[in-house]
């Protein structure tokens, strides 16, 4: 190949056990730069597992996890994060009683460490402005209604600049609108911020809309791996959603 | 840079301390000892809690604080200003070692792992020959030229801590320790080292608690280790809950209060620690986020009944 993709994260044989069960079997996952690639599977196929794998907060039972190149198997978030891997939380992954312009504050303390108060305050005001948010900077995060928490939530690992975004289910409980606006923000910091997204999502319809690839997971299996046109028309995809019976 | 209102804190400090001149017979000067300490205590219980941890290892440091300034005193013979600062250090050294242990684990643990802490330390105090046993130190003098002045000096030195810890909470430092209470995880996942904030957060608390125990000698220039008993910390604890953990004044307000109610209950003997534990509870029961919460509450009401007659006048 000409041009081969560079590879910002890749496991090999990720495996994470709870017992018996097995959450994440054998996982094969590469993330190419500047793509934005999806993760779905039904609830309880190990997305949230191989999320927390990647991202240090959980340690795999086997496998290797190599991130920007570097070996990251068994090493601790707050290293991984350091490297350029920011992460969202499933619920409430912002500070409830701090302001907007503080929660996205924290965003930013570790990498604008040196360089000052008043470079931290102009990152906030460029990520509230970008995510659109920038009305809401005084109000207390815990006041605010669901679908502006969802984008502080987005904003603040945002506001720390990663070079892989990974965002669980930033989408849920959002109203058309705010899926539309909030899928347009994933483009831009793509675009502008050279800023490559994982997405965990339900809401097929926009993930099927925005991702370059998809991996779909099934009792922690890697089910399937390709383009969104690719997965949609793919047997053991159909079969695990909706049943042997729609499947060729 | 967050407004720290430094104009209005050097006003209410001089006014303050304009204040302790006037004490001169020996029950206020005690009773204004008691409530700079007691305010200091709080507050330092106050920052450990921006981590969301409440820290009965207090009175150990408050303890460290007090037989440093004992031991350099007394036995070392040291001069004034490093006697007291003496205590403080060696009380910030250990508190540093203690919380790189013991900070990995949280609430009720991080509080009874503390608890024991504050006993073991009592009772290696009574049980050390050295530093006078189960009757504890005597003699802890400071200079001659500053008994006059004492009151008022004890207060100075605690306005400069509470303005400190007041700073810094204001501080983007302070802004991440309230994070890591909110919400740890995502600390972590924008890089923030949170272990080491923890201990730093700790560590600057434990300075103060060595403060409030050196400070303590040098007032009573006698000190032993019933002192120190995790029974200072539940004081302390007290203050906080009492006076509104919201915000650092609701703190000092609470011990304040509550010291010059504990004068009166001194007449009750046992009755002072029901009294306590009665003060906590009824705080609890009837203003969950104490006086602090109270004045909020208040203020609010008389804002929102402002704009109502505004909004009448409009009309």
């Amino acid at each position: 190949m000409a041009d081969a993709p560079e590879i910002l994260l890749q496991t090999s044989g990720l495996t994470r056990r709870f017992g018996g069960l097995l959450a994440v079997s054998d996982l094969n996952l590469d993330i190419r730069k500047g793509e934005i690639l999806g993760l779905i599977g039904p609830n309880g196929a190990g997305k949230s597992t191989t999320f927390n794998l990647i991202s240090g907060f959980m340690k795999p039972s086997s496998g290797t996890l190599q991130v920007f190149g570097k070996d990251c198997t068994g090493v601790n978030p707050t290293t991984i994060s350091r490297m350029g891997l920011v992460r969202t939380f499933q619920h409430g992954s912002y500070m409830r009683s701090m302001t907007v312009r503080d929660n996205l504050l924290i965003g930013t303390v570790q990498g604008l460490a040196k360089a000052g108060a008043a470079a931290r305050a102009k990152r906030v005001e460029e990520t509230a402005e970008i995510l659109g948010i920038a009305q809401f900077l005084d109000a207390v995060a815990g006041t605010l209604p669901h679908g502006i928490q969802r984008l502080v939530s987005i904003a603040i690992a945002f506001a720390a600049r990663p070079r892989l975004l990974c965002l669980d289910e930033p989408l849920t409980g959002l109203n058309q609108t705010e899926v539309h606006s909030t899928l347009y923000v994933f483009r831009r910091i793509r675009e502008e911020f050279d800023c490559t997204i994982l997405l965990v999502e339900h809401n097929m319809k926009a993930v099927m809309a925005i991702c370059d690839r998809i991996v779909v997971l099934h009792h922690g299996q890697q089910l399937a791996t390709g383009t969104p046109a690719e997965v949609r028309q793919d047997d053991k995809v159909i079969e695990a959603y909706l049943g042997k019976r729609h499947a060729k | 840079m967050a407004n720290l209102h430094i104009p209005r804190w050097l006003l209410g400090m001089a006014l303050v301390l304009l204040a302790t001149l006037f004490a001169k017979n020996a029950y206020t000067v005690s009773i204004i000892n008691l409530m700079a300490t007691a305010a200091l205590v709080a507050a330092s219980m106050r920052f450990v809690m921006l981590i969301g941890e409440t820290s009965f290892a207090s009175a150990a440091f408050v303890g460290v604080g007090a037989y440093g300034a004992g031991v350099a005193t007394t036995l070392l013979q040291w001069p004034f200003w490093m006697a007291m600062l003496i205590g403080p250090l060696v009380a910030t050294v250990l508190s540093i070692l203690f919380g790189v242990i013991t900070l990995r684990v949280k609430g009720p643990y991080f509080m009874l792992i503390g608890f024991a802490f504050a006993e073991a330390a009592r009772i290696i105090f009574s049980k050390t020959a050295l530093i006078g046993g189960t009757s504890g130190m005597v003699g802890i003098f400071p200079p001659r030229e500053l008994d006059a002045w004492l009151p008022s000096f004890v207060t100075l030195v605690v306005l400069l801590f509470l303005f400190l810890l007041y700073a810094l909470e204001k501080s983007d430092f302070g802004k991440v320790l309230v994070a890591i209470r909110d919400n740890e995880n995502i600390a972590k996942t924008v890089g923030i080292n949170v272990l080491f904030f923890k201990v730093a957060c700790f560590a600057i608390a434990s300075f103060c608690a060595g403060m409030v125990g050196s400070l303590h000698a040098f007032v009573n220039n006698v000190i032993s280790p019933g002192d120190f008993g995790y029974l200072l910390a539940s004081f302390a604890l007290a203050y906080v809950k009492v006076g509104g953990e919201g915000s650092l004044f609701g703190a000092v307000g609470g011990a304040l209060i509550l010291v010059v109610l504990g004068s009166f209950a001194l007449g009750l003997g046992a009755g002072e620690q029901l009294f306590y534990g009665g003060a906590i509870v009824a705080a609890i029961l009837l203003m969950p986020n104490g006086l602090h919460g109270v004045v909020l509450g208040l203020r609010q009401k008389y804002l929102r009944r402002e704009r109502g007659a505004a909004s009448q006048g409009v009309r």
